[in-house]
């Protein structure tokens, strides 16, 4: 579904991903983890191009990212959940969901409204659909967040974070959501400190260390006997 | 010397049809400009370095060149570049119109870059193109932050409009000094022509108060 080949990011003079490789299969849940600053967002923005990275190869679903046109294309194959949601705070929860359907995939705004009331009922916040962003709680507006991107009608989704913003008493509703969606065989990359998810959902777990995947396995090996010194280090530091 | 009211009143009509003149020339300018600024505006944070570069010699070329100087120049230099004579109603709007342009894109290039880059990003990541984020998501929510300013810029165009008096356009300026020509009543015509001009920022920074707490209270929902 994705390949990533030897993918290298500068940041000016700074080397942020070095040599990047792996394959993430359809219906597959990957889960990222690592210290600060190793480079797990700039990969993952690197995977639907709104960071241009410097060297290598991505291929989405048989596109290259190469050329506006197939940078769009992508950006409607791969749905993305941000750390802050981003939701439009200008328009109401079910306004943010119909937006990109109706202008990219030029569907009719009764197509739309359903979409997105279906959409609100599979995060539980059906009753929520004309409030604005800002009168939900920080879980209920990530749970907005991953409907509008599910909208989308995406074959991969990918997570940025999405309950280090959160109160703790929320972090429980939006990683339900998501469980729900891997059950349901959705391609998932998710960047997040919840190891109790990267356990229970997870396929495979990859440990990122300044700019490089040092280890990568299934959850139960990746967390019992990890074989590299760096990884035992992050995790004794996180258990 | 004595103060002569008699001359205000007698003049007051013909000074309020200047006013009115004003504010159409205002309005017209600001509209025209507000067209130009946000174009303009956007080209000065474009990723393309030549939509960039146009728009920095715009803005930097009016605000650092007087609105006389571009007034003369429009309504002198022009008319030897296309042949024809231009009217002085076209040459003073076109003056105020560029003029006001590159004020309202600076108005326009802060209004954008205070949007938080998570909302283009947002808007990016579900497919939209930079143009339709740009439109549908930063604008709506660019315009009620630059309101304020939007008013001050507006204000301001208001007071510098008196400078197309110079090319015998008839605005309120203009007809105190054609009374005064008539009735040398110098200090009582430009007493009333300062009052009217005053009431007239008065009026319009009120209203962009007003303005600025209906969207502020519309933003808290
Ligand atoms: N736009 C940018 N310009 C310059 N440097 C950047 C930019 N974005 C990220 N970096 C740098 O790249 C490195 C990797 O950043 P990245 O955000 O990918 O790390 P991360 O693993 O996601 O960290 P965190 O866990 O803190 O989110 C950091 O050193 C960061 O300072
Ligand atoms: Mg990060």
């Amino acid at each position: 579904m994705i390949s990533i080949k030897q993918v290298h990011k500068y940041f000016g003079k700074l080397h942020v991903l070095k040599g990047i490789d792996t394959e993430i299969k359809e219906k597959e849940v990957v889960v990222i983890i690592g210290p600060s600053g190793s480079g797990k967002s700039t990969l993952l923005r690197c995977i639907n191009y709104l960071e241009q990275y410097s060297q290598g190869e991505i291929i989405v679903d048989g596109i290259p990212l190469t050329g506006e046109a197939n940078i769009n294309k992508i950006r409607t194959e791969v749905g993305m959940v941000f750390q802050r949601f981003n939701l439009f705070p200008h328009m109401t929860v079910l306004a943010n969901i119909m937006l990109s359907p109706m202008k990219v995939r030029k569907i009719t705004r009764i197509e739309a409204e359903k979409i997105a009331h279906d959409l609100l009922k599979k995060v539980g916040l059906s009753d929520k659909d004309n409030a604005y962003p800002e009168q939900l709680s920080g879980g209920q507006q990530q749970r907005v967040a991953i409907a509008r991107a599910l909208a989308m009608r995406p074959k991969v989704m990918l997570f940025d974070e999405p309950t280090s913003a959160l109160d703790p008493e929320m972090i429980n509703e939006v990683l339900d959501v998501m469980k729900t969606l891997a059950n349901e065989g959705m391609t998932m990359v998710v960047v997040t400190h919840e190891m109790g998810f990267a356990r229970e959902v997870g396929d495979r777990v990859i440990f990122m260390d300044e700019g490089r995947i040092i280890e990568e396995g299934t959850p139960t090996d990746f967390f019992t006997n990890a074989r590299e010194e760096r990884t035992k280090n992050f995790l004794s530091k996180i258990l | 010397m004595e103060f002569n009211f008699g001359l205000i009143a007698q003049s007051f009509p013909l000074l309020l049809a200047g006013a009115v003149v004003t504010i159409q020339i205002t309005a017209l300018s600001v509209g025209f400009g507000l067209l130009i600024g946000m174009f303009a505006g956007m080209g000065r944070i474009s990723k393309l370095w030549f939509v960039r570069f146009i728009s920095t010699v715009y803005v930097d070329f009016i605000r650092g060149t007087p609105l006389l100087v571009q007034i003369f120049l429009i309504y002198f230099a022009l008319p030897m570049i296309v042949g024809t004579r231009i009217n002085p109603f076209v040459a003073a709007i076109t003056a105020c119109s560029i003029n006001s342009g590159a004020y309202i894109a600076e108005i326009f290039r802060a209004g954008i870059q205070s949007i938080d880059k998570g909302q283009m990003e947002a808007g990016r990541s579900l497919g939209m193109s930079w143009g339709q984020t740009m439109y549908y998501v930063i604008l709506p929510q660019a315009f009620k932050r630059i309101i304020p300013p939007l008013g001050n810029e507006f204000i301001a165009m208001l007071k510098d409009s008196s400078l197309v008096s110079v090319i015998g356009f008839e605005e309120l300026t203009r007809r105190g000094q054609l009374i005064i020509a008539r009735t040398y009543g110098a200090f009582e015509i430009w007493m009333t022509v300062a009052v009217i001009y005053l009431v007239m920022t008065l009026t319009i920074s009120r209203l962009v108060d007003y303005l600025e707490r209906r969207y502020k209270i519309d933003d808290k929902h």
